[in-house]
């Protein structure tokens, strides 16, 4: 019986386990001179990882009494989260190293941030809900501020850490409320007293608290403060990696929570998520405008981004599910290309994030110019890249889930929103001459810039068949 | 040929230009221009059975799952439009050819046109909106390249910002707009919404959509209050300008208003924003035009009025309009580009587009004066050029147009814009061709070679042939066209005389007051200028800069990096959302009465909320805090006891304890004062906010509480469990060590490492920079004269067997009466810490035997060993076994595993805690501080007091 149940989890166990030999092994041999190859090696465990699950057996299988699922729906998000995991940890390695910011610790805890994702979406249980959110979370805490000597990045990580004890908190007492209304933990029993119409308070209470600490972790409005200033202040890898798999992670545990334990009561958690995305979108839109640092432009717009992962959400269909797996898929691809643009972006050898430095980069550099021009168009949403078809998907699921206004007001804040990334295309193309900036050349963030900005053009042909993935995934958890 | 291939051959095409530059710009030219003749041959194949009113089409299913379908047809509208952007597209590839100069990279030039020629014919082939969409938003990326392409001259950055940022916004809002039609109709194919005219109609969100999509056509093509990027976008080549900004992007607009005329039109919405927005845009635009200097400048705005004169046609939402507005789209392309071409030879001789430095060109430059006579003169509306014919049937419409009840009003301004018309048209004849010979040529200008004068010959050759014979010419595909727009057959006869109609006075007005309006032009001019007029662009500058200013001054007061703020908006929504679930779900009557309320647990009622009151009131004077924290502390313990919990009454109380100890130490380092930091105006703020929230909080409890749990509660479980699996009559100390005991052996572990954790990091401090600066830290206050005060370092060593009795028989009855390891643990913990206390560090340290890693460790192992003593017995880990044993000379005594696994508690707790309090007191310690004998009293020590309160 727990052999049936280690097997569900064990690409979880073989990374834990991984994390913790190599930590000791660090630990007890080189340390930090280890960091490079660690990163390799944790790196490629991932991709294998991710290779394992992807091709392995299909189903749902179910452990531990049903508290851990792993169906077409973690599959997905998994895969998703260990290959964009990986990728920054490579794109990483060479940045950090130039600036003696690889430390050893580095890429383990980014294999526990993963471990803990991998939980969460695998997750049909409060309490295993919260052991991953958690195992994930303080990974984060610390990677947030691992540039110790940086007030900055300390001050980051600070905050981060209150509001997100805070966010914990709140999502604890909201999953006991839960429990004390359905009388367990488990989702499987959670939807059973949760029917449209008949619930109570308490499990309402429940719920929004659930969803308050949730929106925390995918960085929706107005539980977002975090955002700007964690973007900033962290190394820019570190940047990269919260802007990815964690985003992925959390979206896929928002959707496991409310459609596994509370499918039964669309209407009542609908609106609150269109609220959270209609607030994400258009503040993410607005507060971008007067940002000068890229990365803290960044930051705002992946608060618009999860604005719109959020609407498909919203709808409470298996095609809004759908939409929001494609959605996070592309974004997920987009953000990689574009820092490892940032992390190339440097004067003098020093790292710069000021997007002044950008003018007139296409006279330099028409390729790379290029690159980022079809990024950017592409995180503004305009067809024919790949983020255009994501935007479509989740308008039109809010627009058939009944959520017109937001579909309405979906378009005006991707409208709004565009000005920014166009801002940045344009400072490349017509810039004023000035400071100029180099970048530093590497092969691998070469190869992840093209091949991110290649993807968003080449996607468009079949989008590479992930639809046809993601809505495996999402009717598998809405039925 | 097929539909797809056509659409996809400029795409395919690209490459060459790029690919064949090397080989010659002749052979970049030719191969861009075999690719266009070659659409353009493939597109001719089908026009035979497309002027028959036959469509064609090809279909491709693409990603059916959101709609999106390869569908391409061709009809009359279709073929007009691909046809005039492939055969000006053929003409523009010549021209360009001729007009690059030899440092521009060709190649990329070139292949930019073809991406945006393929763009274009994408869009007017196009049988599906998303793949329109995708299409139109590729023109503007292409066009952005196009118009950047001259990147050094500053005002071309502006222009292409302007451009991309108008026209790519508005393409976004139009996804919308399709968005809504598609799913008004249940189709995203065109074929199938232009047969659901009264389903969209009939539609409560006909009007979003609409709106939306009109943005959408506004923006590309430059409609009033859209217009200004137009003339902006001009700073680009003037083969882009011919080609962009006259003949083809601009028209998408058009083209898909015509497109969309089937179904869209015919409404009062419709006739109130298209045709007064044309209107408006065509007036505007041609008043402008006027008094431009810049040849190009002068030729944007009169595109900018000719698509409002159009816009207006299709507005008027009559069959006879939408005629006369296809005709005017050919008329218009040829003209245009014929003139744009025409000032780019201009710009390329003269070295000027500058009016005030030219006239008198026709002596110099015979060739180029013919074809800009011609092609000014279509453009004014003069017979026998197919500008009067669209004109007139213009003006006829604007007759019958009624707005708002108002008859004169449309032809009257349709008059005065169309005055302008003719004077700007003439204005481009008479001031850079016609007077006197000058001197003063930036370079001397002459006719140039045919490369540059053919292909706007071959426009205005069209201009002159469709003006004079246009029933041959132009009738069947316009005819076509319109058939195609209207969904109806049209009779379309356009002819030079038609008799005496008002169209006719209005046409012989318009031209005699252009002429008069020109000859007063220096006049005009000064009254122009002096007119208060608002900058399209300055507005554009300004709007974008308060944009911008108001983003990061909103964006800077909301994330001003101060986490009170961060929080208290957290506070706030979640306040929100729990109102939400309040008001929202269903909460049925109290069905558990209240306790009777009697008079202890009131006064520790009023002494806990007196005490949590006076924290926050007096939490400056951080000691005082302290004290009062602990009261609240004692109450709460006093009232786990009062409600029977004697367990976790002993537990709090020890952990109070502990807990003010270590804040103590703590306090050591910090002023004795919390300065003040916030604004009276904040502090209230967040006492309100934190009020709410309290008694939301407490609200909620209240009304969970007064009612019963949907199910049992587990204690029944415990309750009933606890002697027959545990062996134990105290439950709470059951449930720790056996129930649950695997939680308990975790919190042990990790209580152990936080607790070398701890001292891990004040090795690491205390090994840095640090150290110095703590050694030489001042003191807040003056030290007391005697730091192990006589009394206390006798009380705690008289009291410490004593304590360490009571731990121990704390820890034996734990199992059945109120105790247990883990209080024992801090009890023990307290008395150790008092020697510390009392003491001093030096002191206790020099009598600890042993390390405190050693007592965590082996209280973990303790409990780890009898939890696999189970497995012996074949039980799972932590199974806990009891029974009696009579030890001679004592009473009957039970015996648990328990409380073997108590003992490893115990041991756990004892020594992290004592590790922590230990590493955390030594970073008070400095050197001089120990003294030989513990109970000393130093009366240098007292003077120095009395010296700094005297002083």
């Amino acid at each position: 019986m727990i052999q049936a149940d280690l097997t569900v989890i064990l690409p979880e166990i073989v990374l834990a386990v991984y994390a913790m030999l190599a930590l000791l092994a660090a630990v007890y041999t080189s340390k930090d001179r280890l960091g490079p190859t660690l990163v390799w090696t944790t790196g490629a465990l991932m991709v294998l990882l991710a290779v394992w699950i992807a091709t392995g057996p299909g189903g749902t299988h179910a452990a531990f009494g049903g508290m851990i699922v792993d169906d077409g729906f973690a599959r997905f998000a998994k895969v998703a989260i260990l290959l964009s995991a990986a990728a920054v940890l490579v794109m990483s390695q060479e940045y950090m190293s130039r600036r003696g910011l690889l430390r050893f610790e580095y890429p383990l805890l980014v294999a526990l941030a993963a471990v803990g994702m991998m939980v969460m979406v695998s997750a049909s249980d409060l309490m295993v809900l919260y052991m991953g959110l958690e195992l994930q979370s303080l990974a984060l805490y610390v990677v947030a501020a691992l540039r110790r000597d940086s007030v900055k990045s300390t001050e980051a990580g600070l905050k981060y850490f209150v509001l997100g004890a805070l966010s914990s908190g709140l999502l604890l007492y909201g999953a006991s409320l839960v429990y004390g209304y359905s009388g367990t933990t488990l989702f499987s029993g959670i939807i059973q007293t949760a029917q449209h119409g008949e619930v109570s308070v308490g499990l309402l209470f429940g719920l929004v608290f659930l969803i308050s600490g949730l929106a925390f972790k995918v960085s929706a409005v107005p539980f977002h403060m975090w955002t700007p200033d964690v973007y900033e202040g962290s190394p820019t890898p570190v940047t990269a990696f919260f802007a990815t798999a964690p985003k992925m992670a959390a979206m896929g545990l928002f959707a496991r929570v409310l459609f596994d334990a509370f499918g039964h009561a669309v209407p009542d958690w609908s609106q609150v998520i269109a609220l959270l995305s209609l607030l994400s979108m258009f503040l993410g839109a607005v507060a971008a405008i007067g940002q000068r640092d890229i990365k803290r432009l960044m930051a705002y717009s992946s608060i618009a981004h999860m604005g719109y992962a959020l609407m498909g959400l919203a709808a409470g269909t298996a095609f809004g599910v759908q939409a929001m797996l494609i959605y996070m898929a592309i974004y997920v691809t987009m953000n990689l290309g574009t820092f490892a643009f940032i992390l190339m972006m440097e004067k003098d050898g020093k790292p710069i994030t000021d997007i002044s430095a950008l003018n007139m980069y296409a006279k330099r550099e028409p390729g790379k110019a290029l690159a980022m021009l079809i990024l950017m168009f592409s995180l503004a949403g305009v067809p024919p890249m790949l983020g255009f078809f994501g935007k479509f998907y989740v308008l039109r699921a809010a627009y058939e889930g009944g959520l017109a206004w937001l579909a309405i007001a979906g378009v005006v804040a991707s409208v709004i929103g565009a000005f920014y990334y166009l801002r940045v295309v344009f400072y490349m193309y017509f810039g004023d001459e000035g400071e100029e900036m180099d970048t530093h050349s590497s092969p691998v963030l070469w190869v992840f810039l093209t091949g991110s900005a290649a993807v968003m053009l080449l996607g468009i042909v079949n989008m590479f068949g992930i639809e046809g993935a993601a809505a495996v995934a999402a009717a598998t958890l809405v039925n | 040929m097929s539909l797809f291939l056509i659409a996809a051959l400029p795409f395919l095409g690209a490459v060459f230009p790029a690919l064949l530059i090397r080989a010659g710009r002749n052979a970049a030219a030719a191969s861009t221009g075999a690719v266009t003749l070659l659409a353009l041959i493939g597109l001719v194949l089908h026009a035979p059975a497309v002027l028959r009113g036959e469509t064609v089409s090809a279909r491709l299913d693409w990603l059916p799952d959101l709609g999106l379908n390869a569908n391409f047809h061709l009809d009359g509208l279709g073929l007009l439009f691909a046809g005039l952007i492939l055969g000006i597209g053929l003409l523009i590839i010549a021209y360009a050819r001729f007009y690059l100069s030899r440092e521009d990279p060709m190649g990329q030039f070139y292949s930019y046109l073809l991406l945006f020629q393929g763009a274009m014919v994408g869009i007017v082939l196009s049988d599906n909106i998303l793949l329109l969409l995708v299409f139109w938003e590729l023109t503007s990326l292409s066009s952005f390249l196009l118009i950047g392409y001259w990147k050094h001259l500053p005002e071309g950055r502006q222009g292409a910002r302007m451009a991309l940022a108008v026209t790519g916004s508005g393409g976004l809002a139009m996804i919308g707009g399709m968005l809504i039609l598609g799913h008004i109709v249940g189709s995203y194919d065109l074929s199938v919404i232009l047969q659901n005219k009264d389903l969209i109609q009939a539609s409560p969100l006909y009007a979003p959509a609409l709106i939306l999509i009109l943005i959408g056509a506004f923006t590309k093509s430059a409609q009033f209050p859209f217009h200004f990027w137009l003339p902006h976008a001009m700073a680009a080549p003037t083969p882009v300008s011919a080609y962009l900004h006259s003949a083809t992007m601009v028209k998408a607009g058009l083209f898909l208003m015509a497109r969309m005329w089937p179904v869209l039109s015919g409404t009062e919405l419709w006739f109130y924003l298209v045709a007064t927005t044309g209107l408006v845009t065509m007036v505007l635009g041609a008043v402008i035009a006027l008094f431009k200097d810049d040849l190009k400048a002068l030729l944007a705005f009169s595109t900018v009025s000719h698509l409002g004169l159009i816009t207006m046609l299709l507005g008027f939402g009559t069959k006879a309009a939408a005629v006369a507005a296809v005709f005017h789209i050919v008329n218009h392309a040829t003209f245009k580009a014929a003139l744009f071409m025409n000032a780019g030879i201009v710009d390329h001789a003269a070295h000027t587009r500058d009016i005030k430095q030219l006239g008198g060109l026709r002596h110099l430059m015979p060739l180029t004066f013919t074809l800009a006579g011609v092609a000014a003169l279509s453009m004014a509306g003069i017979p026998p050029f197919n500008g009067f014919l669209s004109k007139e049937m213009m003006l006829e419409e604007a007759t019958h147009a009624i707005w708002a009840g108002t008859p004169w009003l449309v032809p009257a301004l349709a008059v005065f814009g169309a005055l302008f018309s003719v004077a700007y048209s003439l204005r481009y004849i008479a001031h850079v061709f016609l007077g006197p010979r000058r001197h003063d040529y930036p370079t001397l200008p002459h006719d140039p070679g045919a490369g540059l004068w053919l292909p706007p010959a071959v426009l205005v050759v069209l201009v002159v042939l469709i003006g004079l014979f246009p029933n041959v010419i132009a009738t069947p595909i316009v005819t076509a066209a319109a058939n195609a727009v209207t969904g109806a057959d049209v009779y379309f006869h356009p002819a030079l005389w038609h008799g005496l109609t008002p169209a006719l006075y209005m046409s012989v007005a318009a031209v005699l007051g252009g002429a008069l309006l020109l000859g007063g032009h220096r006049a005009a001019l000064g009254i122009w200028n002096n007119l208060p007029r608002p900058e399209a662009k300055a507005i554009f500058d300004a709007i974008v800069g308060a944009a911008t200013g108001t983003s990061r001054r909103f964006s800077d007061r909301l994330h001003n990096g101060s986490l009170a703020r961060y929080s208290a908006i957290f506070l706030v929504f979640t306040l929100a959302i729990a109102y939400y679930a309040f008001a929202s779900g269903t909460l049925g009557p109290e069905t558990r009465a209240p306790l009777p309320v009697t008079a202890m647990p009131v006064l520790g009622w009023i002494c806990l909320v007196g005490s949590t009151l006076s924290v926050v009131a007096f939490h400056r004077n951080r000691l005082l805090a302290l004290v009062l924290i602990g009261v609240t502390g004692l109450i709460v313990s006093m009232t786990f006891n009062y409600l029977s919990a004697p367990d976790l009454a002993l537990t709090q109380i020890s952990v109070e304890v502990v807990t003010i100890i270590l804040l103590l130490l703590a306090l050591n380092f910090m002023p004795q004062q919390t300065p003040r930091e916030s604004s009276p105006g904040r502090r209230s703020r967040d006492v309100a906010i934190s009020v709410v929230a309290g008694l939301g909080v407490g609200g909620l409890i209240y009304a969970l509480m007064t009612r019963d749990f949907v199910l049992p509660s587990i204690s029944e479980y415990h309750l009933a469990n606890s002697y027959k699996g545990g062996g134990g009559n105290n439950v709470v100390n059951v449930i720790l060590v056996d129930f649950r005991g695997f939680d308990t052996f975790g919190e042990i572990i990790v209580l152990g490492i936080a607790a070398i954790i701890i001292f891990a990091i004040t090795e690491a401090v205390l090994g840095s920079r640090v150290r110095a600066r703590l050694l030489n830290r001042k003191p807040w206050s003056p030290l007391a004269g005697d730091s192990h005060p006589l009394m206390m370092v006798v009380a705690t060593r008289v009291m410490m067997p004593i304590a360490l009795m009571v731990a121990a028989y704390i820890f034996f009855r734990g199992h059945n009466m109120p105790g247990g390891g883990f209080i024992a643990g801090l009890i023990a913990a307290i008395a150790v810490v008092m020697q510390y206390m009392a003491s001093g560090f030096s002191w206790a340290t020099d009598r600890q035997r042993l390390p405190y890693h050693g007592i965590i460790g082996t209280g973990v192992l303790v409990a780890a060993v009898t939890g696999m003593g189970a497995w012996f017995n074949g039980l799972p880990f932590l199974t806990s076994a009891f029974g009696y044993v009579h030890p001679p000379y004592l009473e009957k005594f039970e015996l648990a595993t328990a409380a073997l696994f108590d003992l490893g508690v115990f041991l756990a707790v004892l020594g992290a805690v004592l590790l922590a309090l230990q590493s955390l007191a030594r970073y008070a310690w400095q050197p001089g501080i120990a003294s030989e004998h513990p109970m000393d009293i130093n009366p240098e020590r007292d003077d120095a007091t009395q010296t700094i309160e005297g002083h």
